[in-house]
């Protein structure tokens, strides 16, 4: 299967000042994209969902992986999108990183998101960050920051000096 | 004649690949980065259409096929969202023809190219037709005498507006009925449309999935009945005038639902349904309808505009609205529905959702959004309800409905 990066996304000039002229690559729910090229990776709307950012710092490639669900082990839907389940997703990013150059021993991880946003539905958030830490591990890229969990919503922006900026509902913004 | 609401996920895939190139190819008209954000099918009656379209005017292209379609198809822009559209192009207005046709025609082309691939045969389109219409003219002709018509719709996210348009398809065009019946599903879907996914279940499943399209458009009317409903109760409990703008029935990716909701702060409840169907109910307003609300219904002005004591009055009304909304249900499909105590959410507005859509997600990868605009006079305030109902136990409802 073949994500290209702006399959879904939209590309925009960088609306981190706009002086590079970079533009940026809305990742969707379940959905996820790489950058080759200074891109701003962006998602938005994190609640229960978790956003695993990935970074080979010698290359400066990086992805950004927003999945809705752990594992596809107990799906009963054939995924509609490769970036749906946190295992799957996570793998298919590391394989698409290396297929532009980046090498999975290099990379490193951010991971955002994974809040209890309800009572009311089965602690999924917290289940995601579980299988995105458990997926990173088997595939050997250590999570070298994070922000995760409470019960509040988030937006992200992967930068293409590696930063994770993310953003809760409030307006707080922290950097990772 | 029965609906295989399987095959409308298929359905749904290829009207998304064809908002994706009427994307590309507005993107390349007028510069300007373009995204699909969103692409759900509905399906309205005769008599929705003809109360929808009413005072609306609406300028689009029509094209007629032939070959493994038959009957027409039209892609329409309303006129408010036209102005959006046309003031991307660096002509202005004095494009709006060639460009409008241009656009159609490649949105249209792109999208029964997908139909094509899908059915394995060719599909012939007439040369586009411009046209500027007013109220249902802008519909396929029979679209208010039969079955009514199926309409797939499409936001597009520019960097400076959204952009929506509408594709509308008769349902009874040869092959595009036996499609949406599902004879031409589990064949042609992998080969075909170049996925092996079709958003839906496995083949064993379909029959569960199959639902009577009579059925389908009654339950729309019934979504209608619910949200007006729930606006009633909102009048009886505040004492304001409150109507119903906007109620639909439609089938989307789940996954777009969030992107739907925006990335504006927002302030609710959400509830869980029991019974059949199960599955969530959101009431959302955005942060100042929501104060505004909550501020109508307190006998004093409240110390915050939400906190302790709007919560509880946004609670109670959503019950009232929750309950208007699933007992309309409860008695067309003789079923017993009940809801959870309503649980706040105040976040952003796509974060409050994420969940909902994930935990159905775990079951199915498209759902039924009803979604409902309400607005109360006098107090500006607008809320969107979104029911989103488990796919199997609504479809097993709608088809023990159609043997009564």
């Amino acid at each position: 299967m073949s994500h290209p990066p702006s399959s879904r996304g939209r590309k925009s000039l960088d609306d981190d000042g706009g002086s590079t002229g970079r533009s940026r690559i809305k990742v969707g729910v379940g959905e996820l994209a790489v950058a080759t090229d200074g891109e701003t990776l962006t998602t938005s709307g994190l609640g229960s969902c978790v956003a695993v950012a990935l970074l080979d710092d010698r290359t400066g490639v990086r992805g950004l992986l927003h999945a809705m669900l752990p594992t596809e082990d107990n799906a009963r839907t054939a995924a509609a999108r490769p970036g749906k389940y946190v295992d799957a997703g996570v793998e298919t990013l590391v394989d698409e990183l290396r297929s532009v150059g980046a090498s999975p021993n290099r990379l490193e991880a951010r991971v955002a998101g994974g809040a209890e946003m309800l009572d009311l539905t089965d602690a999924v958030g917290p289940r995601n960050v579980e299988h995105a830490e458990r997926s990173l591990d088997a595939a050997g890229v250590p999570i070298v920051a994070s922000d995760i969990g409470d019960g509040v919503g988030r937006t992200v922006r992967f930068r293409a000096d590696g930063g994770l900026v993310v953003r809760a509902a409030d307006g707080f913004e922290r950097t990772l | 004649m029965r609906v295989d609401v399987q095959a409308l996920g298929a359905c749904n895939r290829l009207a998304e690949q064809g908002a994706e190139q009427a994307a590309g190819a507005l993107a390349e008209l007028t510069g300007t980065d373009l995204a699909v954000e969103v692409t759900g099918a509905s399906v309205a009656s005769g008599e929705d259409l003809a109360e929808a379209f009413s005072g609306r005017e609406s300028i689009g292209v029509s094209v007629g096929l032939r070959g493994g379609l038959e009957g027409e198809a039209v892609l329409a822009f309303d006129a408010a969202h036209a102005d959006a559209l046309l003031s991307l192009l660096p002509g202005g207005g004095a494009m709006e023809r060639s460009a409008v046709t241009e656009v159609g025609n490649i949105a249209l082309g792109g999208f029964l190219d997908g139909w094509a691939n899908y059915l394995g045969t060719g599909i012939d389109m007439t040369p586009p037709r411009y046209f500027e219409a007013d109220g249902a003219a802008v519909l396929p002709d029979g679209a208010l005498a039969g079955d009514g018509v199926f309409l797939f719709e499409s936001r597009l996210d520019a960097t400076t507006t959204d952009l929506d348009f509408s594709i509308y398809m008769l349902p009874d065009s040869g092959p595009f009925r036996d499609l949406i019946v599902g004879k031409t599903a589990p064949t042609a879907a992998g080969a075909g449309a170049g996925r092996s996914d079709r958003g839906g279940m496995e083949p064993s499943d379909t029959g569960s999935t199959a639902v009577p399209y009579e059925s389908l458009s009654t339950f729309a009317s019934l979504a209608k009945r619910g949200s007006a409903n729930a606006a009633d109760n909102i009048s009886m409990m505040t004492g304001l005038d409150t109507s119903v703008d906007v109620s639909r029935l439609r089938f989307v990716p789940l996954a777009d639902v969030p992107a739907e909701v925006g990335t504006e702060p927002h302030a609710g409840t959400v509830f869980e349904l029991q019974g059949e169907p199960s599955g969530y109910l959101a009431i959302l307003f955005e942060e100042e309808s929501a104060a505004a609300i909550a501020a109508s219904m307190l006998p004093t002005e409240p110390d915050e505009p939400l906190g302790g004591m709007a919560e509880n009055a946004l609670c109670e009304l959503g019950n009232v609205m929750t309950s208007g909304f699933i007992d309309g249900w409860a008695n067309v499909l003789g079923t017993s529905i009940s809801h959870s105590p309503p649980e706040f959410v105040h976040d952003i507005g796509a974060s409050t959702i994420s969940p909902l859509v994930a935990t159905l997600g775990e079951r199915q990868d498209y759902g039924f959004v009803i979604d409902a605009a309400i607005q109360t006079e006098g107090v500006q305030a607008r809320c969107d309800v979104y029911a989103l109902p488990d796919e199997r136990e609504l479809a097993a409802a709608l088809a023990r409905l159609s043997e009564q």
